[in-house]
This record gives structure tokens, sequence and C-alpha cells, in this order.
């Protein structure tokens, strides 16, 4: 199905170098009547292996900033790179290859679709590779396992307490060994004590799997355990 | 990589009993509404034996006669100019007293007439049918008589299931024969096997010898529908010479292709204009409806005796009427199909921000629809037949027996399909296409 395209490579991590480089940023929203700037020269480097947090105010383009760099929005200006490659088109197969292969998110709501049942949710990018449906299992479980979550595997969404559907989310987002993980205040829905859960899953990863991780976030107390916080105020770096 | 999809389709689908009952009660009711319908048609108005050369058939269901006085009425009108005076004579024609009867025909009229209509590859001569009542052993049942000419059984193809149809001779001698249908046989004799032929019915105080045994034809047409048919010219003699114009006889011409029967149809009108009334006669002239196989189908539906003026009467309502059924169903599932893909606004961006392209959410809905029709086609086609063969069992529609032909089938199966996906896809497209980030905002 995905259509192997020679214009983006794949899986090079540039160790050391730069994982994200977002150059010159822009976003604009234009409606009828009003252009809502949502983020304004924004110029980001973020070194393969780091652990990013992003705060600032509501409505000031956190989640802008963290769609541009997960290809799922367009810049209205600027460039974006991701694993050493600039992205330049973002319709067609080759950018859905890229998600893919490079990229993992996580919704603050979640974002799980309920008619299918845990194990499906999770093996949902793997479906778009070619793979046999028993590998497909097997690392979906495995990803499951790491969010300790193997015996909810034929549950249902619906079944599922807050933090045990965000986990399945990080299940989601890890099982097809991205580089980059994007969580759009993944804690933003939970309680306190199931906050520390996930953060310490996203800790680890990033720890163990050197996988890069940029996350929007609320909540001091978390960004304090990243490397870095970058603030963001009406869609400009104040940090 | 076609099972993933074919696998999600079927987990959605498990997952979403009330969505999946409707659609496929939508798509098997649509189905059958349209087999039924079609095979009512197909009864009709389709190329069935004993009609199955419906195209090239006139049929002579009336004969009209009428009488105009003409009333001139002269008006004189004069105008002054400027040249001077100028005088002016109008003459008015109108018609009052116009006075006209339709009836059937009378056997001389056939038989002096018709038969030397030159574009007819062949004609038969009919009574109108009667309702005849037969006493058999306390028992009263009620037949269908109709009196024919040999050449009826060439003009129409009746399936003989047994035994033969009778003869010119047979006819020229009057011979007490008869052609019976396996209904008639089963309410008579008590079966339909060929026992049957050779054996005696009394009818009308006279006894009849089955000849042949023909299978029921399906449609109800006033020419075909009997129960019984024996030797038109076994008809009391003193009827058949009778001079009168009007009487209950009718004929059927066949031309040797669909496009002949004009030729037909031109030559029945210069002869009902030229036909010589007697001077007595108060009507002055008559008129021969003549109509093809759809006019007269039309004019046997609405009533109406002017063939084209019936064939409009019918068709467009009819046609409107069909297409409305037809619609009305489709577009419930587009709708139903359209809002499907809309709900799933934030699954279709959530696969795609994990990879999926526009192809693979395409597909995606193509499979889910794929198996939504075949599933409701195989229910909608039990339907069908079943509904079919309970009307047809029943006789629901008193003498019409509904048809079910493979082929209709297949296609409203197609035309579902195509209507399916179109709406799934069309929609999907759509999403598929949309930004991300906007759907999971
Ligand atoms: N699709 C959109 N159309 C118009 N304005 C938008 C759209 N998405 C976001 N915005 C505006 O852009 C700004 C930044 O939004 P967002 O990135 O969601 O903020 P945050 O995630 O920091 O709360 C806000 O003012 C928001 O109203
Ligand atoms: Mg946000």
């Amino acid at each position: 199905m995905t259509t192997s395209q020679p214009t983006i490579s794949t899986n090079q991590t540039p160790a050391g170098n730069a994982m994200i480089e977002l150059t010159n940023v822009g976003k604009a929203y234009r409606t009828d009547t009003i252009e809502t700037l949502a983020l304004q020269k924004m110029n980001l480097t973020v070194p393969s292996g780091e652990f990013l947090s992003i705060m600032g105010p509501s409505g000031c383009g956190k989640s802008t900033l963290l769609n541009i760099m997960g290809l799922i929005d367009e810049p209205s200006e600027g460039t974006v790179s991701l694993a050493g490659q600039r992205i330049e088109g973002y319709n067609g197969n080759a950018i859905a290859r890229f998600r893919n292969e490079q990229l993992g998110f996580i919704f603050q709501s979640f974002h799980l679709i309920n008619d299918l049942s845990v194990v499906d949710n999770v093996e949902l990018p793997l479906l778009y590779r070619r793979m046999s449906g028993s590998e497909r299992k097997r690392l979906s479980l495995e990803a499951l396992a790491r969010v300790g979550l193997s015996n909810r595997a034929t549950h249902f969404p619906n079944q599922l307490s807050g933090g045990q559907k965000q986990r399945v989310a990080i299940a989601r987002a890890i099982v097809g060994k991205p580089n980059i993980i994007l969580a759009d205040e993944p804690t933003g829905n939970l309680d306190s004590h199931m906050g520390d859960e996930i953060m310490d899953i996203l800790l680890k990863l990033n720890e163990e799997l050197g996988t890069t991780i940029v996350m929007v976030t609320h909540d001091e107390r978390m960004a304090k355990k990243t490397h870095r916080l970058v603030r963001l105020s009406d869609g400009e770096r104040v940090s | 990589m076609f099972k993933n999809y074919l696998l999600l389709s079927l987990k959605v689908l498990k997952r979403k009993p009330f969505y999946t009952f409707v659609s496929l009660f939508g798509i098997s009711f649509t189905l059958t509404i349209l087999m039924v319908i079609s095979s009512m048609a197909d009864a009709s108005i389709g190329n069935n034996a004993p009609m199955t050369d419906r195209d090239q058939y006139i049929f002579i269901n009336y004969m009209e006669r009428s009488v105009e006085s003409i009333d001139t009425i002269y008006t004189i009108d004069s105008v002054l100019m400027e040249s001077g005076e100028m005088r002016y004579d109008t003459t008015t024609d109108f018609n009052n007293n116009n006075s006209n009867s339709t009836n059937n025909l009378n056997y001389k009229f056939l038989d002096q007439n018709l038969r030397t209509i030159g574009s007819a590859e062949n004609y038969t001569f009919l009574s109108n049918n009667y309702q005849t009542d037969v006493y058999l052993e306390g028992r009263k049942i009620n037949l269908r008589t109709f009196y024919v000419d040999a050449n009826y059984w060439d003009v129409f193809d009746f399936q003989f299931k047994a035994g033969s149809p009778f003869t010119q001779e047979d006819n020229t001698q009057a011979n007490q024969v008869a052609v019976i249908t396996t209904r008639a046989a089963i309410e008579y004799f008590g079966t339909d096997d060929a026992s049957v032929i050779g054996r005696e019915m009394v009818l009308n105080e006279r006894v009849f010898r089955v000849k042949g045994m023909v299978a029921r034809p399906l449609m109800d047409d006033q020419y075909i529908n009997g129960d019984v048919f024996m030797p038109l010219l076994t008809i009391d003699a003193r009827q058949l010479a009778q001079e009168e114009l009007y009487g209950p006889f009718n004929a059927v011409l066949k031309a040797s292709s669909p496009a002949g029967t004009k030729a037909i149809q031109e030559e029945l009108n210069f002869l009902a204009e030229n036909y010589p009334l007697p001077p007595e006669s108060w009507y002055k002239q008559i008129k021969l409806h003549n109509a093809n196989f759809f006019e007269y189908f039309a004019q046997s539906i609405v009533q109406e005796e002017d063939a084209a003026k019936a064939k409009r009467l019918l068709y467009i309502p009819l046609i409107i009427l069909l297409l409305l059924f037809v619609a009305l169903p489709l577009i419930n599932l587009v709708n139903l199909n359209v809002s499907r893909v809309f709900e799933r606004k934030g699954e279709i961006a959530v696969r795609k921000a994990f990879g999926a392209n526009p192809s693979d959410i395409l597909w995606q809905f193509i499979f889910e629809n794929l198996v939504l029709t075949f599933i409701g086609g195989i229910i909608g086609a039990v339907l069908a037949i079943g509904l079919i063969k309970y009307i047809n069992k029943n006789d629901l529609l008193s003498k019409v027996s509904l048809s079910l032909s493979p082929m209709v089938f297949v296609y409203f199966i197609i035309l579902i399909f195509v209507f399916a996906l179109l709406s799934g896809l069309i929609p999907a497209y759509r999403m598929s296409r949309t930004n991300i980030a906007n759907s999971l905002r």
C-alpha cells in the first residue's frame, strides 16, 4: 500500500545531530475576516535523543508548533527538517510513509478508535507497513507490555480508565519504533498519579530507546523532569 | 494486504451492530423492492411466452363509429378603410352533434376485411373471454373460455405441456376440441399430467375433448388469459353470420419485425377511412383502434381508447413513480454512507497521522461497502425470492405471476454497489484530503 519513494530516506538517526529543525517557521490561520498568527519566526532545533518540553499559556501556539513538527499541519512559511530531511510536499505517499516510520503521536484526548480493541488500536501504524499479521501482533503485544497493559489487549477503549487509554495511545505511538514522539499535553486529562505514571513511561522510553520526545505540558513539575524547556507566548519563543 | 482491509471492515461492522443493521436493512430492503418491481414489470410487459414477439403485434380491440353534422356559419364583416369600403367574408365551421360509439367487432367484419392486410405476416381472430361456470360433481368452477382460430397458436407461442394445438381443420370443421391451461386441468381433472389429453370436458352443455395443455402465462392479458381455448367456429353459426359491425370479437395481427407494425397500422387506418358504410347507416365513418403492445398495455391499464393518449397517461407517471421508487432507497443509502464517513472524521485523521495515505483510507471504505453490499445483497435476494414466491403462491396479484430473473438481480446488485461505493468514496476522498490537525482538534 505505501509505495516506496526514494526522495525521503528513513531511519537514519543522525547521532547528536538535529532530529527536528525548524527555521523561521510561521503559521497563519486565515478565516474570511481575520488572520490569526499562531506562530511567528520560530527557530528551534531538537537534537536526537532529547526530551524537550514546551510550555506557554493557552492559545499561544503550542499545538500548532507540535503539529508542524509532526507533519500533520503545514507551515505558512519557513522550513521543517526531520531526521536530516527537509520536508517539501505535504500531500502524497512519501509524507505518509515518513509519518509512519519516523513519528509517533500522543494526544491529550487520546484519539483511540472506539470500534477497535486495544491491540487493534496499537497495531494501527503497522497496518501501513509491509508486515505479516503475526509479526504485527507480536510487536503490538510487546508495546502493550512496555506500558504495562498486556492484560487489556482484548478490551475496548470504553472499558478503560483515562490513564489506561493514554497508555494504549503511548503503545500505539511506540509500536512502530519511531525516532520522534510528539505528545500534546499527554497528562492534561489525567490526575497527578496517572500523570506521573505516563511521565515515567515517557522518560524510560527516552532513556532506554533514545527516542526524541517533544512534549507540550501545563505542568511545571513534569517539565522539570525533561532535558530542556521552551516557553512560548503569542506564537513566539520567549526562552 | 486486502485481507487486512477485509478483517478491518468485519471488525468495524461487528462493533457497530446498530449501524450495520441499519445499513444491511437499507441495502436489502432497496434490493427487495427493486427486484419485486422489476419482476412485476417483467411479468406484465416483458418478452415472455406466449408473447415473446410482443413488439410485432398490432391489437385491434375497438371499432369506433362516428357521425358529424357540420353547420356552417357565415359572418359578414365590413371594415371601412381609408381608400374606401372593404368587405370580408368569414366562414366558421363548427361541429355540433358529433356523435360516436365504440365496441368490439363482429366476426363477419373481421372475416371480410382483415384477411387481406398485406403488411401482416400472420393474424388471428378471437372472441372476448367469457366467464364460464362449470358444475362438476356438485362443485362449481369458474373458467375463462376463449374461442380462437387455429392461427392463434402460431401468433402466440404458448408452451405446450402436453398434446398439441388444434388445427385449421379442427376449426373449419368446428370440431369440439379444446386446449386448456394447467390451471384448468387441475381444477377440472385434478391433475396436470399428460393423462388429461383426450379426456372430455363439458362446457355450456357441450362436450369438448382436450387436445393440448399449455402452461399458464405470467401475464394477465385479455388476449391470452384464458383457461380453456376452443375453435372459433364452434360458436353458434348465427352469431358468426351477423351483419352488424359490432360484436364480441377481436383481432391480433403480427408483423415480421417490430418496425413492420407501423405499416400494418397505416393499412388499418386506410381501410377504416375508406370503409363504405351503407347509405342508410346513421354513422358515416368508422375508425379501427389499433395499438402496438405498449400502447395497448397502456390502454388497458388507464382505460383510455386513444393509444397515444393512453401511453402518455400511463407511462409518464409510471416512469416518474418508478424512478422515485428506485431513487428513494438509493438516496437513503447514500445518506447513510455519507454520514457514516463524516462520523469517522477523527478515525480517518488518526490513521493519516500514523501513516495511512489517501488510498489506504479509500480502500478501507471500499471494503466496508463491499462487505455490507454483499451481505445485504444476499439477504435482499432471499427476501425478494421469498416475497415473489409468496405472492405467486397466494395469487396476491390475481392472475399475474411474477418471474425471477437472475440477470435483473445481478444488475441491481451492481447498481447498489455503485451507489454504496460512490456514497462512501466521495466523502472518504474528501476526508482523506483534509488537514489532519484540524480534524483532530
Ligand atoms: N484551524 C484554526 N483556525 C483558526 N485559528 C486557529 C486554528 N487552529 C489554531 N488556531 C489559533 O491559533 C492559535 C494557537 O492555537 P494552538 O496552537 O492550538 O494553541 P495552544 O495549543 O497553545 O493552546 C490560537 O489563537 C488558536 O485560536
Ligand atoms: Mg493545544
